[in-house]
């Protein structure tokens, strides 16, 4: 199970970086390529043969790779300013450096920006189309203000602006028949990344292995082995004991930290254990729906940093009761406002830890270390 | 009623409000802007206030109705769409009446002026732009300040007064403002102070304010005031940046600018990512920028940079 798990987790990662190094060698994309923010649709995408690259994502890797900080200040030089998301900073100071872990992506043909997790992103993406030259396209997803009968119109007529212009930059036409095959191969990815993931309330299972594995269901997501993947995942993981009873089950409330080895701050946790963590669900979209442009509405409009105050915290609620915690650990995240959810009816011991999840150097580690101290003797 | 507005986007023809500038108040949330902390804080401490209505455009919007939780006020979120097609017009249109009848359903009141109202701001924009027209000799801190006063108050006590102070420094360096929202004018009095002349704006009170097209009231009374609301200069958070450069650009060479002084307040990401694009549009036409960011209260030693930009120019 173990090999399979690699041996596919190999694939996925050789198909995602392959128009990479292509580029590093000075040849051009077999395929056109987007540029898309993380709650893209990209069956769409997928099923017109178009590549898809994810800033966001690379940023992790940078920041996992330890070279965040000198692109971090090559951004800064070039006039972006210090507050502004890290994921922004340490791409595009990538791109005035030159210089990445894996080389520089291949140059996007097309920018694509969502406003479902945040209003950063479509500003991050106009400011790299000023860059590029290249068609830059916002899609706006209402989220749950508006009610289903006004926002799936307005949201389909934009899935269907995206095809037509899509279609129109690859040169191919949209087959029906395999968006809606896509969409069934990411409905599967998702239901077994929930099952694998659902395994961190009451199993000794390694939380860094979740925070690091969903990124195939970020980047890969309406791939069929994603699915996969993840069932091997399950079944690895299947066969851990059970958590440690003496440990205090401790919910992870906001991003991992990726330029952390382990991606939270497990020398601080010797007594704890993570048992759950919201970030883990965000990308376990909703497909619902009969159609395709109904279920892609679905799944996009209704993203978690897309809905309302109330439903986040009624979300959250179920998904920290599910994993059993008896106290949480909330990040207030430089880079994410949208991500500070509403920490304050959460009824458990908790601490607020300022950090950011690829600037290393905004975490007061002496400070985290006293918090953690009280929430340790608070629980 | 009174509800406060935070942003130019909230259509003024469905009902009054009150536009919100002003320091001060006990919100202090990390890495916020302090505008919409402020914002919060006025909501939640100033009893005169029974509603509020804001936008949904940037980080710090989106997530005010977290902070408003339970406050027992009339919240509503106007989602400006983050585009300006036909679609985004339709959808719009739709946004302004949930509006209206949600205040309706809030105030128990029926809303029946808003033909009336729309033939006010038209009026009234109009008014404003040809007061903008003589900015070069008129004082902005001044027309700044009416501006403020003026959408503080109800529609039908709108004055446009058709003439302001003179421009103290006619003869200075020619600058030109742009940025978010001005929460006071202390700013814009000390670049004049520095005898800077300022002949324009890309401010969301000012120019962006009455920028947009006249409300025809024949046909869809809210297709039209949509049409209009997405008709206007944009805000860098309605993807538009090529579209705010190339404006600017030939606003800038038009009133032959020496320099550009662009204020933001801290945490204020759409003018953060607009601002390296905008210093290279600048490199471009060889026109120096002074950043100045707002912290809340002020900003810094900003009077000191403010004076050696205006030494440089």
């Amino acid at each position: 199970m173990a090999q399979l798990y690699l041996q596919l987790q190999a694939k996925l990662m050789r198909d995602y970086y392959k128009d990479f190094s292509k580029y590093a060698k000075g040849r051009a994309p077999s395929r056109k390529v987007a540029w898309v923010t993380a709650f893209t649709p990209v069956e769409i995408l997928e099923a017109l043969g178009i590549g898809y690259i994810y800033p966001e994502s690379y940023a992790a890797v940078i920041a996992a790779s330890g070279q965040e900080q000198g692109l971090l200040r090559e951004s800064g030089r070039n006039g972006l300013c210090a507050d502004c998301c890290a994921y922004s900073g340490c791409f595009n100071g990538a791109l005035a450096a030159g210089t990445a872990p894996r080389g520089l992506p291949p140059r996007p043909d097309v920018l694509i920006a969502t406003n479902n997790q945040c209003n950063t992103l479509p500003g991050w993406w106009n400011l790299l189309a000023e860059g590029y030259h290249v068609p830059l396209i916002v899609l706006d997803y209402p989220g749950e203000g508006m009610g289903k009968e006004r926002a799936l119109p307005y949201v389909t007529a934009q899935h269907k602006g995206l095809i037509a212009e899509m279609e129109g930059l690859s040169g191919n036409r949209l087959d029906e028949g395999r968006l809606a095959e896509l969409i069934r191969n990411s409905r599967r990815s998702v239901a077994a990344w929930d099952r694998a993931a659902g395994l961190l309330a009451d199993r000794c299972v390694d939380p860094t292995a979740l925070f690091d594995g969903i990124s195939y269901l970020i980047t890969s997501r309406c791939r069929p082995e994603t699915a996969a993947l993840y069932d091997a995942l399950y079944g690895i993981q299947a066969g851990s004991p059970l958590a440690d009873g003496e440990r205090t089950p401790v919910f992870w409330l906001g991003y991992p930290l990726w330029y952390h080895p382990q991606r939270y701050l497990k020398e601080l946790l010797p007594d704890f254990r993570i048992c759950g963590s919201n970030y883990i669900t965000w990308w376990s979209l909703d497909y619902d729906g009969e159609e395709p442009m109904e279920q892609l509405f679905s799944a996009y409009n209704y993203t978690f940093l897309n809905l309302s105050a109330e439903t986040k915290r009624v979300r959250l609620k179920e998904c920290i009761d599910a994993s059993g915690a008896k106290a949480a650990i909330s990040l207030r995240n430089k880079s994410c406002k949208c991500d500070f959810v509403s920490a304050k009816y959460i009824s458990l011991p908790q601490v607020e830890l300022e950090i950011d999840m690829i600037d290393r150097g905004y975490l007061d580690m002496d400070r985290a270390r006293r918090q953690m101290d009280i929430l340790r003797e608070t629980v | 009623m009174n509800i406060l507005s935070l942003s130019g986007s909230i259509p003024e023809q469905v009902c009054d409000t009150i536009r919100f500038f002003g320091h001060g108040g006990s919100q202090r949330i990390s890495h916020y802007c302090q505008y919409a902390a402020d914002y919060i804080s006025r909501v939640l401490e100033d009893e005169g206030v029974d509603g509020v209505v804001f936008p949904r455009s940037c980080d710090s919007s989106r997530t005010i109705g977290s902070y408003l939780e339970g406050c027992g006020k009339f919240v509503h979120q106007f989602h400006v769409p983050a585009r300006r097609d036909a679609a985004a017009a339709r959808y719009l249109a739709g946004e302004i009446r949930r509006y209206k009848e949600a205040v309706e359903g809030h105030y128990g009141t029926g809303i029946t002026d808003m033909e009336e109202r729309t033939g006010l701001v038209n009026g009234r924009n109009r008014a404003l732009g040809r007061l903008y027209a003589r900015l070069p000799e008129l004082c902005y801190g001044a027309y700044l300040d009416m501006l403020h006063g003026l959408l503080q108050r109800p529609l039908r006590g709108q004055r446009v007064p058709e003439d302001l102070p003179a421009c103290a420094c006619p003869e200075g360096p020619r600058v030109f403002v742009l940025g978010s929202t001005q929460a006071g004018t202390g700013l814009i009095r000390q670049i004049e102070e520095a005898g800077l002349h300022i002949v324009g704006d890309r401010l969301p009170e000012s120019r962006r304010l009455f920028s947009v097209p006249e409300v025809s009231t024949k046909g869809d009374l809210y297709e039209n005031i949509a049409e209009s609301l997405l008709a206007g200069l944009p805000s860098p958070s309605q993807d538009a940046f090529a579209e705010i450069l190339k404006e600017d650009r030939d606003e800038l060479v038009k009133k032959q600018v020496q320099g550009v002084i662009y204020i933001t307040q801290k945490y204020c990401e759409p003018y953060d990512y607009l601002f390296p694009a905008y210093e290279r549009m600048l490199d471009g036409l060889s026109i120096p920028v002074l950043r100045v960011t707002e912290t809340g209260g002020g900003a810094g030693n900003a009077a000191l940079a403010i004076g050696t930009f205006a030494d440089m120019l």
